[in-house]
């Protein structure tokens, strides 16, 4: 079947919704090619007893560990981090904290400001309205007025309850004189557009059985639907086809049954994120003069303090969601022997599973017998995490390509990953896990556990089709136009020249929509097919 | 698909020894955690089956966590299998959630937003000022 449309987008994420959803309003006509499915909220197991149980496979974050038709398989064996995603009308974000982070002023300056990696070509000032407009849209629920930001990085919607949990550790930074406050999340406090109200069942990472986390399959697509999108489900794109003139003209995508079909555009979008996007660039041959497609990957190395307490704390409580964050130790001090710094978010331990592995002295069965009641007697309910994402430098050996020998169902190169953790990063996650013992201390911790680094941490994947001026130095240019193929644009986190400590997901919604509006401003000069 | 008879006794026997009781929290011994808990934990994950079937034909004194741990170095992920299956049939037991005072991921009134304590706690960061840095 060949479909003939104004724009094709590949990817319905949250960079995928943003960008359809305004060029449906500017009256054009969108195809939008997604390998996953819609997921109703019954689907989610928050609110049934196996939840904890669904969450080691069915609702993983890993491709490789869930195995589900609709993901590709990932070739990590040479990575530190596996990269975490999901497929589905609202992309990752079905499965995300929704952790709300704008970047800080300085994120876009860090050559200028640290005479590391490379300055944005934009300023937050540039982006501080498309970050509101985007928080519009998703209901942020949150407490204006955060010292942190120049603007006080305002929300839509007040915060969500502290809790036991957060009265506990801001009792502790305040001891400490650090900084902190209550958490900015993409969870609306109370009903908003599409939204219910978050009902706090702290089970955000696995899915929003309550129809409460702000997803695009509830912010975005029911409105793109109205305005008559071409959402194709179970589509997977295999190749970006161009032109004589070397333009973007059509995607060719398989259906579940494999049979291979052609979506023509004018203009083609790549939604796919900083792993699908390089991925697809990669098997189409296009968009790599730089040689940079689809090196440059950050994916945020994550360590965490756990804190036991004394006191009953329902530290399964959501929501989870971030219940407070801190930027104490954001920027960069060179005394402490690194770069650039982290952002702290504090959680929710979560339910009693979690107490079953841990410390076990290196045994496989160390965490049983006496050992797990005694365990659960102490921690379960009264232990949260200071979790820790520290800004990942950009390093052109960290990258994605094609595996030679790894295919997904359709018997596309799976991606290749190969990543090794810096020298910078260790020692960033080394003194922030520091502190945030000492913060679990001065909150009054009986017992603090540091996990210095996850491997299944790769929830944030960014730099893979670097944004710049330069055609020999970058992929795209700043409002996401592959350099040398008219027509062709990547408008997911790929482009970001730098990661910041931050969850990303406030800044590529904010990026794509910045850079769809002066597309759809432009339009008449694109050079389309 | 369900485990035979002799597999559901292997089964007992290692619950019994990984899960005894203890801190006032049931044993799987008096749970009963072979049985129907297992089966709704297979019924819900049956990828768990294989593994879980492959560590219960292994031969060899599980009488000691000791004892089971030998087996466990030789086939890991037969008992990744065992301790998902059992941890999950034991946590999601209505006893042993009465007994830990879990009442699961139960749904709560988020409107509530912050309280005056949590906004005394806030205005002391407020207080201090800005702390961004200068761009
Ligand atoms: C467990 C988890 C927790 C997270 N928590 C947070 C958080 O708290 N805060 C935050 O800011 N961010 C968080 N993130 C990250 C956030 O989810 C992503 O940054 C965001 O979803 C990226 O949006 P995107 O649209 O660019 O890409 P994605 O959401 O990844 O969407 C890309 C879509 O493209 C589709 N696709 C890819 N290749 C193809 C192809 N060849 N053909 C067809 N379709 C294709 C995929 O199926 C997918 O649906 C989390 C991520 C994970 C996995
Ligand atoms: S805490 Fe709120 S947003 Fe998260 S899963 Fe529960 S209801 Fe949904």
């Amino acid at each position: 079947m060949n479909t003939e449309s104004d724009v094709v987008i590949i990817g319905a994420g949250p960079s995928g919704a943003v960008a359809a959803l305004e060029l449906l309003r500017a009256g054009m006509s969108v195809t939008v090619l997604e390998q996953g499915d819609w997921v109703p909220a019954d689907h989610f197991d928050g609110a049934r007893p196996e939840w904890e149980l669904t969450q080691l496979k069915r609702w993983h974050p890993n491709p490789n560990v869930r195995g589900r038709p609709e993901d590709y398989p990932i070739d990590t064996a040479a990575s530190d981090v596996n990269p975490l995603m999901f497929a589905g009308v609202g992309g990752a974000a079905l499965i995300y904290g929704a952790h709300w982070m704008r970047f800080m002023p300085s994120d876009f300056r860090v050559r200028t400001l640290d005479g590391v990696a490379r300055d944005w070509p934009f300023a937050y000032e540039d982006l501080a309205p498309f970050y509101g407009y985007v928080e519009e849209a998703m209901g942020v629920s949150g407490l204006s007025g955060n010292p942190a930001y120049p603007d006080g990085a305002p929300c839509p919607l007040p915060a969500l309850p502290m809790g036991k949990v957060g009265r506990k550790a801001a009792e502790g930074m305040n001891r400490l004189g650090w900084h902190w406050w209550p958490g900015s999340n993409a969870i609306p406090s109370r009903a908003y557009r599409g939204l219910q109200p978050c009902v706090l069942r702290g089970t955000c990472g696995t899915g929003c059985s309550d129809g409460a986390k702000a997803t695009p399959d509830r912010t975005h697509w029911p409105e793109a639907q109205k305005l008559g999108v071409n959402l194709r489900t179970g589509a997977r794109a295999a190749e970006i086809e161009t032109d004589a003139k070397g333009r973007a003209r059509a995607v060719v995508w398989i259906d579940r049954r494999g049979a291979r079909h052609r979506a023509r555009g004018s203009v083609v979008i790549l939604c796919a994120n900083g792993v699908g996007t390089p991925r697809l660039l990669l098997m189409s041959g296009l968009g790599n003069r730089s040689g940079l497609v689809g090196r440059r990957l950050m994916m945020h190395p994550y360590a965490g303090v756990m804190g036991t307490f004394e006191d009953d704390l329902e530290s399964w409580v959501g929501p989870a969601g971030q219940i407070l964050t801190s930027m104490q130790f954001y920027e960069t001090d060179r005394s402490r022997g690194f770069l650039r710094g982290a952002k702290w978010n504090c959680m929710p331990a979560g339910g009693p599973q979690s107490f079953r592995a841990g410390y076990t002295g290196g045994t496989l069965t160390g965490g049983w017998g006496a050992t797990l009641h005694d365990r659960v007697a102490r921690k379960f309910g009264r232990s949260f995490e200071w979790g820790i994402i520290g800004e990942d430098l950009p390093d052109e050996s960290n990258r994605v390509d094609l595996s030679d020998a790894l295919v997904d169902g359709d018997g596309l190169p799976a991606p290749r990953i190969t990543y090794a953790i810096s020298d910078n990063t260790r020692k960033m996650l080394a003194f922030h896990t520091a502190r945030a013992v000492e913060a679990m201390e001065a909150a009054g911790a009986i017992e603090t556990e540091v996990t210095p680094l996850i491997r299944d941490c790769g929830w944030h994947l960014m730099g893979t089709a670097v944004m710049g001026d330069d055609p020999e130095t970058s992929v795209v240019n700043a409002v996401g136009a592959v350099h040398d193929v008219p027509g062709l644009y990547v408008m997911d986190a790929s482009t970001f020249p730098t990661s910041s400590g931050m969850n990303p997901t406030a800044t590529i919604m904010a990026v794509a929509a910045r850079s769809v509006l002066d597309l759809i401003e432009r339009r008449a000069e694109v050079d389309a097919a | 698909m369900s485990l035979s008879g002799t597999e559901r006794k292997r089964l007992g026997a290692l619950a019994r020894v990984m899960i005894p009781g203890g801190a006032g929290q049931p044993g799987a011994a008096a749970l009963g955690l072979e049985g129907a808990p297992v089966d709704d934990v297979l019924r819900i994950d049956p990828t768990r089956a294989g593994p879980l079937r492959r560590f219960l034909a292994l031969e060899g004194p599980i009488d000691t966590l000791a004892g089971i741990e030998a087996l466990a170095q030789h086939e890991p992920d037969g008992f990744e299998a065992v301790s998902v299956v059992l941890a999950n049939a034991y946590f999601m037991h209505p006893e042993t959630r009465a007994a830990i005072g879990y009442p699961g991921q139960e749904a709560r009134d988020a409107s509530v937003g912050l309280g005056e304590a949590d906004l005394a706690l806030v205005d002391v960061v407020a207080g201090r000022g800005p702390v961004f840095r200068r761009v």
